[in-house]
């Protein structure tokens, strides 16, 4: 293995906290509106996730993502609990197309009961579901957490020194130094 | 013998008014379109196929984007709870090791016998386990599962 000891693991109490128990059609009936809900935490966690690159350093802004999710779900269970279960029953249930390996059809054949659901949510909770391609579009997200530094270029102590700046420069041999041309 | 010679002949010769002539005409197959009408056929299919490729392509590229949309929108969430799953096996995973090796003398955790394997690396650097190694304590059959069934599917 990889892991030595000087490696810092969190203990298993640390990671576990209450996770969502839900299905692939729950979780894409409630996909856009959770992204809109949540997407502060969502952007804090990836930018800290792709800028650290290593899982150990954003389990704050993980668990953070997790119980706005919880939140999410257990509101729209108390505002809109039929028309979700009516939508995430109609994604459940379309037989989806598999065309050039990606699964379509599983989002737009429900369209009927979709608008019921967002009508719903607009009205209860104020939320609207976002535009055509939201979660698409390149996005800037001002964060607190300072950045991770760079790594330096490595100085190497006895590498071979380069030429002065006021070396002299003789004229090339054959009149060019295209070299690949003309040796 | 003498007989049978006499037995009136009857020689073989054309029917009366002679032979029907012989049909050696050529009997080509009925034309249905000119040259020139099988080109501009030819275009106007194919232009308008292209506007029926040009329209569905137009339609399935945006199903993509919104399914897309749907899958990064749950990204985050889903990628939180891997985390922290991943982050408990790992610490299974070298726990396991220590147990299995604790009677192997000179034996350190994550080295060959304190040779590490990323010696350039700072020591905290976690550098994430190869599948097999990731997989090396637990049961084969999950092994198998994951590798050849789970990945494939």
């Amino acid at each position: 293995m990889v892991l030595t000891a000087d490696i810092h693991l969190p203990e298993e109490s640390e990671l576990t906290v209450e996770e969502i128990n839900l299905s692939t059609a729950t979780l894409r009936a409630g996909s856009f509106h959770l992204g809109k809900y949540c997407e502060q935490a969502n952007n804090e966690f990836m930018l800290c996730r792709f800028e650290e690159n290593d899982p150990r350093k954003c389990i704050n802004e993980g668990k953070a993502v997790t119980a706005c999710s919880l939140e999410f779900f257990r509101k729209v269970k108390k505002a809109c609990l039929a028309e979700f279960n009516q939508y995430t029953n109609c994604i459940d249930k379309i037989k989806p197309l598999y065309t050039f390996s990606i699964i379509i059809n599983i989002v737009f054949s429900c369209r009927k009961t979709q608008g019921v659901f967002d009508k719903c949510m607009l009205e209860n909770l104020n939320l609207e579901r976002p535009p055509f391609g939201y979660f698409c579009e390149a996005r800037v997200h001002e964060t607190k957490r300072p950045k991770p530094p760079v790594e330096e270029k490595a100085v190497y102590p006895d590498a071979t020194p380069g030429l002065p700046e006021n070396a002299e420069k003789h004229p090339a041999r054959f009149g060019s130094r295209f070299y690949w041309m003309t040796e | 013998m003498a007989e049978a010679c006499q037995v009136a002949r009857k020689q073989d010769l054309p029917p009366p008014g002679g032979y029907k002539p012989i049909p050696y005409k050529r009997l080509p197959a009925k034309q249905l379109f000119s040259g020139y009408t099988m080109f501009a056929g030819f275009l106007g299919i194919t232009a308008v196929s292209s506007y029926l490729y040009y329209l569905t392509s137009k339609k399935i590229t945006k199903q993509e984007i919104e399914m897309r949309s749907a899958k990064m929108a749950i990204y985050p969430m889903l990628l939180a709870e891997r985390d922290r799953e991943f982050l408990k096996q790992l610490r299974k995973n070298r726990d396991a090791e220590a147990e299995l090796m604790r009677d192997v003398p000179g034996w350190e955790v994550g080295t060959y016998y304190g040779e590490r394997v990323y010696k350039n690396l700072p020591p905290d650097t976690l550098v994430q386990p190869i599948f097999h190694e990731y997989y090396a304590h637990c049961n084969p059959t999950d092994w198998f599962q994951r590798a050849y069934i789970k990945l494939r599917s």
